[in-house]
């Protein structure tokens, strides 16, 4: 499993994906770790745990989640945190905290660079490193970034460029064994209709 | 007997409730709270509403402050919106720097602000690259029930219909700006954005409106914001139980219902207070 | 969905659930977890697994594995997961190496690698008493094995087994060089005649102690033959059979 790299071109009804790969188990400190790269876009992810809790944050019936998601320049502020939270909720649905109560989780993801689809970039080295790490999980999950552009049509997994010219832009989290919507977050608005390019 | 049951088994409690298809505070599944909106209730600020939501409490101000615009977008002006958690309105929350929760909904209504074009920014431009309106909407929440995104929402659009700013211009001469505080102006209202959140039971039942007691105990949440033309501004869905297709379509559907009472509510109360 | 014989040997992903073969209906539908013995004919669902509705869920990425029990009729068994894992979580019976890190009263405390410290009473070696207390200082590495291990309670460690005798558990004397292994490669070290071993050795001797949290302590005549031999180890880790047989050669061939 380690260092196991694949590159898939995926073609799904005419949507085409952006040359992807990934590489487990690159660090050497934390108990789990990955790289995801979408295109230009990629995310390292380091994940620690079940450790010990610090401070007062223990939980007696399950783990305690952390997610910090660090930019490639400067502090965190706002946008991360909200994705923080978006992150560590769509973590929480399915990891089985319940078999390690009173530990805590920490993933780390730090961005490495930002060439759009940063976010659905992120959940994929999310569930890698949760992978590598060898915690228990009730199914994987898969992040998936989509624009409209003007016309309405769909592009997936979108370039920076691109999304600064889509008209509106979805970000899905979808689970493996039923492919049930773990997390959506939209940018941009767009009819209902368009809407649903809600999975398949 | 109840209340005992309800302290050890709260889930177990809720769930015998939702198989009737009620709550435990009466209300149906796809029921929300009374909403009431006062509007105008802070006379100091620009603009200002307060909204309840049974018991949740939000108070939106809106103040209106005059700068220069960016230098890339020299024809617009800014909006900044900022939730805020006190202590006061939850055991949840402590004193200090804001928490995840509130930067997170903080991010959500500059979310909905920008996806919806609420405002568009170029009408708060008074003199291309010179001068430009900031409007500073700060959303306090005074009792935190449950729902605070939808009360938030709801309380910033009704602020901002609120809003009069007063006509501004520049002196020819002398390049420096006139207010005219004898004249004003209301803004420009684009959309209308209404947000409908949902709570997740047992990964497959959908409450709506949910109250704090609800979201601790739910599974996830989902909040729709849609505008009057039934177009989707916002699918916040922040991780949680997974949920099909079918239901967030079903979630929409509502979401558009939802919309229409609260613009039918929001127009009643404007209409109420205009002809003083 | 695929039944669980036909995925033996197979990689599983979490998400993935295994149907479970036809039951004998005296059984019913028991499961135990985890070690001990079980009856015949019942299906133990072992590390990587959980029970759902339809069968068996997948929670860890891996191998899936499946051995008989008492050769009992074929729907049972033990099933897990050999997964690769850094972190450890204690295993009630579980032979690890500690690293004492506090004296409190009549306990030590033991870093162990898990979520929280094991604690080991001073009573717990092989003949300890009140007055005979053992020589135990804050550093020292201890060789013990799990009395209690759930996840609701703190871990307890123990020196001595079941009749009181150490079993070769205890202090773990001076000198000697500790190094920490992921968990996959410690299991596949304490495998039956693991290869590994056997193939090291043949160099010259040495002790070993494997430690199922993935920690190894290693001593040989020299301090220059330890370090070769953890070397080695650590380089097991992404070393195929073929390429540590090379390097093994070039060693013996000194």
């Amino acid at each position: 499993m380690a260092g196991e790299k694949e590159k898939v071109v995926a073609a799904a009804g005419g949507c085409c994906l952006r040359p992807f790969s990934c590489e487990q188990g690159l660090l050497s400190r934390p108990d789990g770790s990955a790289a995801f790269l979408q295109g230009d876009t990629s995310v390292l992810a380091g994940l620690y745990g079940p450790a010990e809790v610090k401070g007062s944050k223990e939980l007696p019936d399950r783990a305690v989640l952390e997610v910090l998601l660090r930019p490639k320049v400067g502090l965190p502020g706002v946008i991360e945190r909200s994705r923080e939270q978006l992150l560590r909720q769509t973590c929480e649905a399915v990891v089985l905290g319940v078999l390690h109560p009173r530990t805590a989780i920490t993933l780390v993801l730090q961005v490495l660079s930002d060439a759009g689809s940063l976010l659905s970039c992120c959940i994929n080295a999310a569930c890698m490193g949760l992978l590598d790490a060898g915690l228990p999980l009730s199914s994987l999950f898969c992040g998936v970034t989509c624009a409209l552009d003007p016309n309405g049509a769909i592009i997936l997994d979108p370039t920076t460029r691109q999304e600064q010219e889509a008209r509106a832009i979805l970000t899905f989290a979808i689970d493996s064994p039923e492919r049930k919507v773990l997390m959506t977050t939209t940018k941009g608005s767009c009819s209902v209709e368009e809407g649903p390019c809600f999975p398949p | 007997m109840a209340t005992a049951f309800k302290m050890v088994e709260p889930l177990e409690y809720y769930r015998r409730f939702l198989k009737e298809n009620c709550r435990p505070d009466g209300r149906e599944l796809g029921e929300f709270r009374a909403t009431t909106v006062n509007i105008g209730s802070i006379t100091t600020a620009d603009g200002s509403a307060l909204v309840k939501l049974g018991n949740t409490t939000v108070v939106c101000g809106v103040k209106a402050e005059l700068a220069a615009p960016a230098v890339d977008s020299a024809n617009k002006g800014y909006i900044v919106p900022n939730v805020e958690l006190p202590s006061l309105c939850s055991t949840k929350f402590r004193s200090g720097p804001p928490g995840e929760e509130a930067q997170a909904a903080s991010q959500f209504i500059a979310d909905v602000i920008e996806n919806s074009q609420i405002i568009a920014k170029e009408d708060l431009c008074i003199a291309n690259g010179k001068l430009a309106w900031v409007l500073y909407c700060d959303i306090i929440c005074l009792d935190y029930d449950g729902n605070i995104l939808d009360a938030s929402a709801f309380a910033l659009l009704a602020a901002l219909k609120n809003v009069q700013l007063p006509s501004v211009t520049i002196n020819e001469e002398t390049g420096l700006s006139e207010v005219n505080l004898k004249q004003k102006n209301p803004l420009v209202i684009r959309k209308h954005p209404v947000a409908t959140s949902f709570a997740i039971f047992d990964d497959t039942l959908l409450i709506v409106d949910p109250t704090a007691e609800e979201e601790d105990l739910a599974s996830g949440t989902v909040t729709v914001v849609t505008d009057e033309e039934g177009r989707l501004c916002s699918v916040h869905k922040p991780g949680g139980s997974p949920l099909t297709g079918d239901k967030l379509q079903d979630c929409i559907t509502r979401a558009i219902t939802r919309h229409k009472e609260v613009k039918k509510l929001i127009d009643k109360v404007i209409k109420s207070i205009k002809p003083k | 969905m695929a039944a669980a014989e036909a995925c033996v040997g197979q990689v599983v992903l979490p998400g993935d659930v295994l149907l479970l073969p036809a039951h004998p209906d005296e059984d019913g539908e028991r499961l135990r977890l985890g070690g001990g013995a079980a009856p015949r004919g019942r299906l133990l669902c072992g590390p990587g697994l959980r029970r759902c509705a339809a069968g068996l869920l997948v929670t860890k990425c891996g191998l899936l594995r499946h051995r008989q029990t008492g050769g009992g009729a074929a729907a049972g068994g033990a099933y897990w997961v050999d997964s690769q894992q850094k972190r450890y979580v204690p295993v009630k019976g579980d032979h690890v190496i500690g690293v004492v890190t506090a004296k409190a009263g009549d306990v030590f405390k033991l870093d162990v690698g898990g979520s929280e410290q094991a604690s080991l009473s001073y009573l717990a070696f092989e003949g300890a008493t009140k007055r005979n207390r053992p020589n135990v200082q804050v550093g020292d590495l201890i060789y013990g094995q799990f009395l209690v291990a759930n996840k609701d309670m703190e871990p307890e460690m123990v020196c001595i087994d079941s009749s009181g005798r150490s079993n070769g558990m205890g202090i773990i004397g001076q000198d000697g060089f500790l190094i920490k292994v992921s968990l996959g490669l410690i299991r596949k070290l304490l495998a039956p005649k693991s290869e590994i071993i056997q193939e090291l050795s043949q160099l010259y001797p040495f002790e070993l102690v494997l430690g199922m949290n993935g920690r190894i302590w290693v001593k040989a005549k020299t301090v220059q033959q330890t370090l070769i031999i953890v070397n080695i180890l650590e380089a097991c880790e992404y070393m195929t059979a073929e390429q540590r047989k090379q390097a093994l050669a070039k060693f013996s061939g000194n």
